[in-house]
């Protein structure tokens, strides 16, 4: 038995691999219920700071994601729409300095949740393209002025249209017109927190990759960010408080599988470690 | 006939890549290489169709053609300093491009000192909690004794961890050195915490791929075979 056990910290990690793979298709073949568990503090601010908005302000989304990062970010786009359609809160969407992909990613996830919301583009929402900004003294000189004066940084849409021709622009010049700003990205900067929250108090909410929370934690805990999606379990967890388990739902609960598979391989390489440890210390 | 190719075209691009897994070779070299290539492509385009021909080029030709604002014109003195960075690649004239650098490091230096203010004063205000269980409206309860022993928890790892990073003082202090070692297991225990969503964002890619590979590529070809 110990020889056996020996063998498999031998085993070629590239049959790893393989079993991890397989086992997080799973769930894309067979339907498993899974509970996306007690929502986080920070998923929960951001529900709550969307429930709380009046309904003269707008919602500013600043999707600056791509292929890159959609593996989380486009789940935590997905829902956070869903949510708007269904209190019916119009928003503006921007990509800053990130991505220019970041317009068509922004469009392609968002236009089948509104259309079928009955959102009409122009009117319920807007998305007003991609401003470069590749530094980030760039970025905070855009973040400051779309705070200040929205048209006068993007005079046109993302389809070309005048920003002064659409109905929701027309309502829409500062930030004051807008309740909150939820920026999704790989990491979003931190000149979000301290040219919007710091020098106006409008609330912040981020959709981030997993690998990037724990150094937005902080921000949390002394309220300058409302509220945060943590990667796809964050998602999952929005979905769940909406009602509607969706895409982060379903990438969710493979992540469940893979953790399963990885926490099961390092016990089985541990195992195999300590038993060909002792066959090398019963050798004679 | 577009969007079929493209799938097939990114389900070959992506086991290109895996088949690194296996061992590196030409395949996954080639692919790797013509991302780079097609990424420095697209921003270039993607520069001169959303940044300068709409902001920049068409305010200034409509000012011309009196079809909008004259001010717009005054978007050609923008050529004035940005030519000014060329001058970099020479050696002679390198002086001539620092006018210009040396504007933008001011303007960043002011930014940075402004974004750091507005993000760390914030910070120092919310380090200073309640330790006391018994300050709250309703005395002594669960909820506040949770709270209490949570921010003692956040004290002790704030002033350990600060701790920890005073280079100039003696670290055999019979005193120092048990806090400043509570300061470097409390900043494994955050490196930790890192570790595990890392392992959670490849992951992530990982399932975003296979279930682009199954559910994109894979599922509609077995289905039509199917029936």
């Amino acid at each position: 038995m110990v020889q056996w056990l020996a063998r498999l910290h031998e085993l070629n990690p590239r049959w790893l691999y393989l079993a991890t793979g397989l086992l997080m298709i799973v769930p894309f073949v067979i339907l498993i219920p899974m509970p996306a568990g007690t929502p986080s503090r920070a998923t929960q601010g951001l529900y709550d700071a969307i429930e709380s908005c009046p309904p003269d302000k707008v919602v500013w989304i600043d999707s600056s994601w791509d292929q890159g990062s959609r593996a989380e970010n486009e789940a935590q786009l997905g829902c956070v729409v869903r949510h708007l359609c269904r209190r019916h809160v119009r928003f503006v969407v921007t990509s800053v300095g990130i991505t220019p992909f970041g317009p068509e990613f922004a469009e392609r996830t968002i236009r089948p949740i509104a259309e079928e919301a009955g959102y009409v583009y122009g009117r319920d929402w807007v998305n007003t393209g991609f401003v470069q900004a590749p530094t980030s003294t760039s970025l905070a000189l855009v973040i400051n002025g779309l705070a200040r004066d929205f048209h006068s940084i993007r005079p046109a849409d993302v389809h070309g249209t005048p920003i002064g021709d659409l109905a929701l622009m027309q309502k829409v010049r500062t930030i004051r017109d807008i309740h909150l700003i939820y920026a999704i990205t790989y990491s979003p900067a931190q000149e979000w927190i301290s040219f919007i929250k710091g020098q106006f108090g409008t609330p912040v909410a981020f959709g981030c990759m997993s690998i990037m929370a724990p150094s937005y934690y902080a921000f949390l805990d002394s309220g300058q960010l409302c509220g945060v999606l943590v990667g796809n379990r964050g998602a999952a967890q929005y979905e769940a408080l909406i009602g509607r388990p969706s895409l982060g739902t379903r990438l969710s609960m493979a992540q469940s599988f893979g953790n399963a598979a990885i926490i099961l391989a390092a016990l089985v390489g541990n195992l195999g470690l300590w038993a060909a440890r002792r066959a090398r210390s019963k050798a004679p | 006939m577009t969007e079929p190719l493209a799938i097939w075209i990114g389900a070959i691009v992506t086991l290109a890549v895996f088949s690194y897994l296996a061992r590196d070779n030409l395949f996954y070299r080639l692919v790797q290489q013509a991302a780079l290539g097609v990424t420095v492509g697209i921003m270039i385009v993607v520069t001169w169709q959303q940044v300068l021909y709409p902001m920049w080029l068409t305010p200034i030709a409509k000012a011309f053609q009196g079809t909008a604002d004259w001010k717009g014109a005054f978007w050609l003195l923008a050529l004035a300093p940005g030519s000014l960075w060329y001058f970099q690649l020479s050696k002679r004239w390198f002086w001539v491009s620092t006018l210009v650098s040396g504007l933008f490091v001011g303007v960043a230096a002011g930014l940075a000192f402004k974004n750091q203010i507005l993000l760390i004063m914030p910070q120092i205000g919310a380090s200073l909690k309640p330790l006391n269980p018994l300050a709250g409206p309703e005395g002594l309860t669960y909820d506040s004794a949770g709270a209490s022993l949570s921010n003692l928890i956040f004290l002790v790892a704030l002033l350990t961890a600060l701790l920890y990073f005073f280079f100039s003082i003696r670290t055999d202090s019979r005193v120092l050195n048990p806090a400043m070692r509570t300061g470097r297991l409390m900043i494994m225990v955050a490196l930790g915490a890192m570790f595990g969503n890392t392992v959670m964002t490849r992951m992530a890619y990982l399932i975003e791929r296979l279930q682009f590979l199954y559910e994109t590529w894979l599922k509609p070809i077995l289905t039509f075979h199917g029936s």
